[in-house]
């Protein structure tokens, strides 16, 4: 195949994938900036911006705080503990390390719901403040996803880089700090968007062990589409809650890219 | 003076049955180049890792001059280390990976640039300071690896086949790049590597196979006088020849299929014991094809009869293999513009002053021995015999 071809294919096979996933968001985005479109119309019969008002009287931007803090915590607690196990598995120090990839892997293998009430009646018992019972649920939830991606990472480097940093001096803190971090730089800021996509999105959870005192944007999504006759507040809802697993995919495009630029020495830094 | 002195080390990794290091003994004179070969899985990079602190010793001590080491990490050693995979941190530019060094000793970052544009300079990559890893060859990355263990101020190098994924022209430059920095900076090195003319390079060869130091000793002295079989068919192109040394007045005779050799004093385990089983090592470039009959104009000495049955180019020389009777194979090795046909009978003699070695029979099952000594050992002529001037069949 040419190269021209190979382009052209290339395009294509992107273009159809971002149809396929921009497709579904297409009506909410309409249904998000118009006043009405009822009936079998196929396009709103009036635009504006009537969801979002009634997505902001509803409580949008404190459930926005809430539930961009959630991920940001669920990230910060789960991307360091990821790369810890991610470390483990990556560079083969577990003893036993299918045992811990199975102990990592079991809390998402579960049903959400069915784990959620159990803990529920656990964290009521205990007096465990539900802000923090839900952190540390959600923490156990996006540990898969971040031990795998950082294991993938430290797989990728080796332990080589941070042996090199130890012989030309370094002590381990200075050897992790200034070597190995930096070579996972990508690794664990994917991890960290899975986390925070993690928390971010949660509706269980949050409902159920947070008692109500923490609603959070999915929260607020899920008690509007409930309700009938306010399709454009919950459209307006639904764009914003699902814009950082669209900016995920931005990112996780170009980490890809600038990976593939580094290994083939095809980076704009080539110019300087 | 001691640079680098290893002392009875024994290392076993976790979960090993076996030693992967055995009670190894080895020592580098300051400034001075010590290379070590041996075959894959010998123990040689174990025993690197363990001078430089990577792993720890199951016994025995790393010395650095008269400081025992042994106990100390890595950074605390004053060794550095170039691997084969020279392990650039992508993230820093040229510049940045030879100041890492100084940078975490504490030197400020302006001085410690300055120092490693300095090393960049002896390893000729002073223009490519602002370059990124990536953007370099693999024989740039490896000079860059060189100047950033040396902008240590280390004295002690450990080379870890530091030039095995690169191509011969680069190797070779790589060896003449290693002998400047030498003298520009003379540093203590241990260099590890299973190419025998990059182990030339040093000053003294070790080789170690099964995680056991078989032999140290000056490349030369090392290609005369190999001290075990293992070490001479590591080394290769040596013709081994079965038999049994016998004390004559004369001297000590290794006598074998191929007749008798009188052996000097001073080759190998026939010096060492007046008699018992031998193998004889003879170089093949010191075997000549003579014409086949029962005079060959040869007035003495050894030798077998035989049938050329391949000839093989060995890059500008021709090695002729000759199958002997009992199908056992010598392979020698051709004068240049010398050629032979495939069938035709010759005979196979040392030339004159060919210098031959003996080594103990190992003491072992037949299956370690190669095909031609396992034939020839039991062949009934390989027992002590008569000594003549006559081709043995």
């Amino acid at each position: 195949m040419s190269a021209t071809a190979a382009t052209a294919v290339r395009r294509s096979a992107t273009g159809l994938a971002l149809l396929w996933l921009l497709a579904p968001l297409l009506p909410v985005v309409l249904w998000a900036v118009s006043s009405r479109w009822s009936g079998r119309a196929r396009l709103p019969q009036e635009l504006g911006l009537d969801g979002w008002t009634a997505a902001l009287e509803a409580g949008l931007a404190p459930a926005l705080v809430r539930s961009v803090l959630l991920g940001l915590a669920v990230a910060a607690v789960a991307t360091p503990l990821g790369a810890w196990a991610g470390r483990l598995l990556g560079w083969r120090i577990a003893r036993r390390p299918r045992l811990l990839a199975v102990a990592l892997v079991l809390p998402v293998l579960l049903p959400p719901l069915a784990v959620a009430m159990g803990l529920d009646v656990v964290v009521l018992r205990i007096g465990v403040p539900g802000p923090l019972a839900v952190l540390a649920v959600l923490t156990v939830l996006a540990l898969p996803y971040t031990a795998f991606t950082a294991a993938a990472g430290f797989a990728r480097v080796g332990p080589g880089p941070e042996e090199q940093a130890r012989t030309l001096g370094a002590n381990p803190r200075q050897a992790r700090w200034l070597v190995t971090w930096p070579a996972l730089r990508r690794s664990l800021a994917v991890a960290g968007l899975l986390a925070f996509l993690v928390g971010w999105s949660d509706y269980v959870v949050t409902l159920l062990l947070g008692g109500g005192q923490l609603v959070t944007l999915p929260l607020l999504l899920g008690a509007s589409a409930s309700g009938t006759g306010n399709e454009p507040t919950t459209a307006a809802l639904a764009v914003v809650a699902a814009s950082p697993g669209l900016l995920l995919l931005v990112v996780a495009a170009l980490v890809l890219r600038a990976a593939r630029a580094d290994a083939t020495g095809r980076s704009g830094r080539m110019a300087r | 003076m001691t640079g680098l002195a290893l002392e009875r080390v024994r290392h076993r990794y976790p979960d090993a049955t076996v030693d992967s290091v055995h009670a190894v003994d080895l020592e580098v004179a300051s400034g001075g180049m010590l290379a070590l070969v041996g075959p894959s899985g010998s123990g040689k990079s174990t025993l690197l890792r363990v001078a430089a602190g990577l792993e720890q010793p199951t016994a025995g001590r790393v010395l650095l001059g008269d400081r025992d080491v042994t106990a100390l990490p890595p950074e605390r050693r004053g060794l550095s280390v170039v691997s084969q995979r020279p392990h650039l941190f992508d993230h820093l530019d040229v510049t940045g990976n030879v100041a890492f060094g100084p940078r975490v000793a504490g030197v400020p970052r302006r001085e410690a640039r300055t120092r490693a544009r300095r090393y960049l300079d002896l390893v000729h990559l002073d223009e490519l300071g602002r370059r990124r890893p990536g953007q370099l060859s693999g024989g740039q990355q490896q000079r860059v690896a060189l100047a950033r263990a040396l902008a240590t101020g280390r004295e002690v190098l450990l080379l870890d086949e530091p030039f095995g994924s690169l191509d011969a022209a680069l190797r070779s430059a790589m060896h003449e790049l290693l002998g400047e920095l030498r003298a520009a900076v003379d540093p203590t090195v241990l260099l590890v590597t299973h190419d025998l003319d990059e182990a030339a390079l040093a000053e003294r060869v070790g080789v170690l196979v099964d995680g056991r130091l078989h032999q140290v000793a000056e490349p030369g002295e090392l290609y005369r006088r190999p001290a075990t079989l293992t070490v001479a068919r590591l080394l290769g192109g040596f013709v081994e020849v079965p038999g049994t040394v016998v004390p004559t007045t004369g001297g000590p005779q290794h006598r074998s299929a191929w007749g008798c050799w009188s052996l000097p004093g001073d080759a190998g385990a026939a010096g060492r014991s007046t008699s018992g089983d031998a193998v004889l090592l003879v170089r093949r470039e010191d075997l000549r094809l003579v014409p086949d009959g029962p005079r060959d104009g040869h007035p003495t000495g050894p030798g077998v009869r035989g049938r050329v049955v391949a000839s093989r180019r060995r890059g500008v020389r021709v090695v002729a293999v000759v199958e002997t009777s009992d199908r056992s194979r010598v392979e020698v090795e051709l004068a240049p513009r010398e050629d032979v046909a495939v069938g035709t009978p010759v005979g196979v003699r040392p030339t004159d002053g060919a210098a031959v070695w003996a080594v103990d029979a190992p003491q072992c099952d037949p299956s370690s021995l190669t095909r031609h000594t396992r034939h020839a050992a039991h062949l009934p002529g390989s027992g002590p015999r008569a000594c003549d001037d006559a081709l043995r069949d």
